[in-house]
Parts: structure tokens; C-alpha cells; sequence
């Protein structure tokens, strides 16, 4: 670890500008209500709640912003009622995966 | 054209009865100040906020010896509300040359006495703080002394009827003395204070020179001005 | 059952979020599991510290108004599993927390970590208030300059009345952590020195963070500064920090990167 911090010489002033670039570029984004991959968090799980009773704390959402994709992870734990076979053992998670092209702005 | 005269409406005068102290001088003048200074010593109080009425039937000054009487109890922040028995000599504004009497008065009615503080203090009492006051805190004791264990930050104040004790540092503001209590004093062990007051008189750190910092020091008042002396 | 600590100074730019971090991070690293949580709503900046702004779906305001379960919203760190992020709403100000739903979150977080440290935002209005309501500890950050000495000392007077503990008669424990600290600064003069700003704020020292480029660094790339760099002087001086909060009788020094370079790198191999 500290050799790599003594020998890697590469600033961190860059890393930290394109942190800020992507992220606030996302939060601008938000904050006109428009922010794509959270308005598709939800049209997913009304459309899953649809067709079987998810219990909202049995939702994992998963989000990373990225600055040509962000890909948004959603794994929903189906009770077991609403499973065509009952599996033997724990509920089965189906991982809805769902991917969203975002110009960087 | 003509004008309507503008209409105007009447201004409402209404009446209203207050109770109020009627403080009747004799004379000797000398003697009845004596009285009054022991009386106020006893209690500093005991005239705050009262309307007062000045009762001068008796004394049937002449306008010197009530101008002289007027500024006499100025000088002891006794303001007089309006006089009372004032001969008919006396209505004439003419003699009053450079004296701005309180409206004279007629038809005081004797009303049932108003409650006034017997002899005795009202009763002290003393607040322990057992820890450090901090900056922004404020800790007002009017009933008596007020000690402090630890310090009295920077941006905090004590104010107290009677005296300060503080057995760390003095940083923030003290103000003793506060029910008019010229006897109170200050004490602190470490001496860093950013103002400090007794019986509203008061000194900014600015005036207080440097060579008492930082050390136990005990300030009183003499005569009108603040003091302050190490208590080494 | 979790120790509830928060991490408050009054005056802004002192070094909270980064202390939160560090914190959070050393206990983290030494094995206990540990959620930070970001209560400056509407200027949240843990997420950056910590390097998860860009996976933040849910918030601290979600949870206490019920759009969103704890542990949905809690964000795993990606290089240490048993430390959690719950971040600060964006958007939302903080008139949207309530203290029944803060009370909420604070017990069930209670529930599932050995720590909550919580970072409050500056100032002494209710995020403040709210941020060090439910503490059992606190951790006062103060940098060695008058106007951060007296508001700390502001923020100490609240800690003493405005808390719960506070509120049940209980003595609440205060820690002080003096960032910024730079020993040549303060031998010649023209800094306070560590002594004067313990005796004016009258609590226990923690840890003397020195003034430091690794801090800036360890934000820029979004890494808690004893992740970082584990060996850097103020990484060192939140690790004996955490051992002190821990019990552990860790004499007291101020760590310095005024080290050369081969100095360094054997000592590092001899430790």
C-alpha cells in the first residue's frame, strides 16, 4: 500500500474533477425530476407489482452512476406462493437487471 | 366649487386610574435624604418601576428649594410622576425659570397601601454551578451570589444580584451586583474576562490593561468606578 | 447494541465529514462493523468522502419518512464489507426530519452495528441538534484558531443540555479531536497550542490530526484517509484515535510525514 502511494506519482486533483464532473452532471440531471434510472426504478417495480405482491423491504436496489452508462441492479425476493415450482431451498431472487444509456451531459 | 371642510374625527381620551407612591419630604431636607438613602440601602428595589407622586403640602418649598429637591432625587434615579400640594404660589410657571416641573396635581385620593418590601432582604439565595459555563450560555441569578466550579467561556455571561465566584477562568462577561448591589464583588481564579459589571457599572477588557491577566483576581466597586486587584 | 457516537464542531470546514470518515473507516478496519450517517441534508458530502456518491439511491430522509427501508437505503463500502454509508438527502431540507422518525432509524441502526457515528452539519440549528440527540459519545473536532475554539465550545454547551442523555441527568462523554494541527506553526507562536485549547475547552483529548496533503488526497480520489494511506501521519493519528475510543491506553504523540522517504519505507518494513 505505502509503496504504491510513494512510487505511483499520479495527482489525485484529476481524479477528483472527474468525480465531481460525473456526479454533479447527475444531480443536475435530478434535480429537474428528470433523473432517468430513478424514474425507472420505479416504473419496474409497479410493473412487478403487477403481477406478484413484493414486500418493499425484500427489494435491493442497486445504482451505479457512470459517465457513459449507469446500470441500475433491482434483486426482488419472490415469495415463495408466487413461484411457478416451489424451490427446496431459500427463496428464489431473480435478478431483474436493467441498463440505461445516459449521454454524459 | 367649494370645499368640504375635511371631516375629522374626535380624539378618544379615556381615564385610567393608577395606584401610586406619594414620597412627602419634611423638613430638615438633609435628614429626610439620610432616611430615605437608609432606606433604599436596605431595600435598592424598593422604588423601581413605582409611580411616584411627590407630596409637597407639607415642606411648602419655594421653587429654589424644590428645584434643588427635584435634582436631588435625580441624582438617586428617583423620577417624580407629578407633584402634589403645591401652594398656589407655585402654579404660576413664571418663577420656575429654567425648571421643568412634573404636572402639578390635585384630588389625590388616599388609596390602600401599596405592598412594600419589609425590612429584611427578599430572600437570597445562592446557584452552584458545577461544571464550566459555556460560550453562548447565559446564567441570570437575581436572588443572590453565584458560583462557578469550572470556567465561564468566551461568549458566555453570569449575571448576578449579588456576587461572582468562579474558581477557574473568567473569560466571558460577569455582571455582579445586578438587584443594584454596590457591595457585590467578583472573584475568579484565572482573570480573562471580556466585560464586567457591578451594579451597572460596567468595563470592557479594552480598559482593563494586561497586567492582571491570567491571575486570581477579585474586582469591587469604590466610590463609583470599578476596581481590581490580585487576590495574591 | 451500537455505541452512538457523533462528530460535531459548530463551525464549518474544520474537518467533520473527513473525521467521520477516517473514523469509521479505522473501526471498520479494526474488525467492528460500523455505519456512518450523513445528516446534512441538502449538503450531503459523506457520499464523496467516502467514495459512494455514485451509487446513492436512497437517503436518510427516505427512511425516517417510510419510502424506504434501512437497509435499503444503507450503501456497503466496496473495500470494507462492515461499513455502511447512510447518505444525506440531496434535494430535501432538513426541516424533512422529525425527531420521532430520526429516533426510528437511530434504534434500528442501533440494532445491526457495534457503531453509528453520525456527522452533523455545522452550525448549532436543528440538523445540529438533531445530529447529537440520540449520541451516547461525542467527538468534537476543533481546528487550533479562536473563532472554531469558542464555537466548539458552544456546540459542548449543547451537548451538556440539548441531548437526550443530557435530558435523563447522564454526564455525556466528550472527546475532542484538534485537526489542522501543525507543530512548527505552534512552536513558533503563531498557533494555539494543544494545551491552550484543552485547558479553555476543559474535555479529554482524542487524537492531534496534523495538518496534512493526505487528507486532501484520500477526498479527491473519495477514500477515508486510513484506507488510503494506513501509514500517512493523520491516518495514524484517527488509528490510535479509534484505539483510544476502543480503551486502549495509547500514549499520546502528534504523527508527522516529515519523514524522508527511505526513513520511511523502513520503518514501515520493521513494523
Amino acid at each position: 500500500m505505502s509503496l504504491r502511494n510513494l512510487f505511483n506519482k499520479r495527482a489525485s486533483a484529476p481524479t477528483a474533477r472527474d468525480r465531481l464532473q460525473l456526479i454533479l452532471a447527475h444531480e443536475r440531471a435530478g434535480a429537474g425530476g428528470s433523473d432517468l434510472v430513478m424514474l425507472l426504478r420505479e416504473e419496474i417495480l409497479a410493473v412487478i407489482a403487477k403481477h406478484v405482491t413484493v414486500e418493499r423491504d425484500k427489494v435491493q436496489i442497486r445504482l451505479e452512476r457512470g459517465k457513459d452508462m449507469s446500470t441500475l441492479g433491482v434483486d426482488i425476493e419472490l415469495p415463495v406462493t408466487a413461484a411457478p415450482k416451489p424451490p427446496a431451498k431459500p427463496p428464489a431472487k431473480v435478478p431483474a437487471k436493467a441498463s440505461s444509456k445516459r449521454a454524459a451531459a | 366649487m367649494t370645499h368640504a371642510p375635511p371631516s375629522r374625527r374626535s380624539v378618544k381620551l379615556r381615564g385610567r386610574a393608577f395606584k401610586a407612591l406619594v414620597l412627602a419630604p419634611e423638613a430638615p431636607l438633609p435628614d429626610w435624604f439620610a432616611d430615605l438613602d437608609a432606606s433604599l440601602k436596605r431595600s435598592p428595589t424598593l422604588l423601581d418601576g413605582r409611580p411616584l407622586i411627590l407630596d409637597i403640602a407639607a415642606l411648602a418649598p419655594d421653587p429654589d428649594v424644590l428645584g434643588k429637591l427635584l435634582a436631588d432625587l435625580g441624582t438617586r434615579r428617583i423620577r417624580i410622576l407629578g407633584i402634589e400640594g403645591a401652594a398656589a404660589s407655585l402654579s404660576g410657571t413664571a418663577s420656575l425659570d429654567g425648571l421643568t416641573l412634573p404636572p402639578l396635581l390635585v384630588g389625590g385620593r388616599p388609596a390602600s397601601s401599596i405592598e412594600i418590601p419589609a425590612d429584611a432582604d427578599p430572600e437570597t439565595t445562592s446557584l452552584m454551578i458545577e461544571g464550566s459555563v459555556r460560550s453562548g450560555q447565559s446564567i441570570v441569578h437575581h436572588t443572590g451570589d453565584v458560583t462557578v466550579m469550572g470556567s465561564v467561556a468566551s461568549g458566555a455571561e453570569i449575571l448576578a444580584g449579588g456576587s461572582i465566584h468562579v474558581y477557574g477562568a473568567l473569560r466571558g462577561r460577569a455582571i455582579a451586583g445586578a438587584a443594584r448591589n454596590p457591595r457585590a464583588r467578583i472573584y475568579c481564579r484565572k482573570f480573562e474576562p471580556e466585560l464586567l459589571g457591578i451594579d451597572r457599572l460596567v468595563r470592557t477588557a479594552e480598559d482593563m490593561g494586561t497586567t492582571l491577566r491570567g491571575k486570581p483576581v477579585q474586582i469591587w466597586l469604590d466610590s463609583g468606578s470599578i476596581k481590581m486587584a490580585t487576590l495574591d | 447494541m451500537a455505541k452512538v457516537l457523533v462528530v460535531t464542531s459548530g463551525k464549518g470546514g474544520v474537518g467533520k465529514t473527513t473525521t467521520t470518515a477516517a473514523l469509521g473507516a479505522a473501526l471498520a478496519q479494526a474488525g467492528q462493523s460500523v455505519a456512518v450517517v450523513d445528516f446534512d441534508v441538502g449538503l450531503r458530502n459523506l457520499d464523496l468522502v467516502m467514495g459512494a456518491e455514485r451509487r446513492v439511491v436512497y437517503d436518510l430522509i427516505n427512511v425516517v419518512n417510510g419510502d424506504a427501508k434501512l437497509n435499503q437505503a444503507l450503501i456497503r463500502d466496496k473495500r470494507l464489507e462492515n461499513l455502511s454509508l447512510l447518505p444525506a438527502s440531496q434535494t430535501r431540507d432538513k426541516d424533512a426530519l422529525t425527531d420521532e422518525g430520526v429516533a426510528k432509524v437511530m434504534d434500528e441502526l442501533r440494532e445491526k452495528f457495534d457503531w453509528v457515528i453520525c456527522d452533523s452539519p455545522a452550525g448549532i440549528e436543528r440538523g445540529a441538534t438533531l445530529a447529537m440527540r440520540h449520541a451516547d459519545l461525542a467527538v468534537v473536532v476543533t481546528n487550533p484558531e479562536v473563532s472554531s475554539v469558542r464555537d466548539s465550545d458552544r456546540i459542548i454547551g449543547l451537548l451538556d443540555s440539548k441531548t437526550l442523555k443530557a435530558e435523563r441527568g447522564e454526564i455525556m462523554e466528550k472527546h475532542l479531536i484538534l485537526t489542522r494541527y501543525d507543530p512548527a506553526r505552534a512552536d513558533r507562536g503563531d498557533m494555539l497550542k494543544v494545551d491552550d485549547v484543552l485547558e479553555i475547552l476543559s474535555i479529554p483529548l482524542l487524537a492531534i490530526i496534523p495538518e496534512s496533503l493526505e487528507v486532501l488526497r484520500a477526498s479527491n480520489v473519495g477514500c477515508p484517509v486510513t484506507m488510503n494511506n494506513p501509514l500517512s501521519a493523520p491516518a495514524r493519528a484517527y488509528i490510535d484515535a479509534v484505539r483510544r475510543l476502543k480503551g486502549d491506553p495509547v500514549p499520546m504523540t502528534v504523527p508527522s510525514d516529515k519523514k524522508s522517504l527511505l526513513n520511511k519505507l523502513f520503518t514501515r518494513r520493521a513494523a
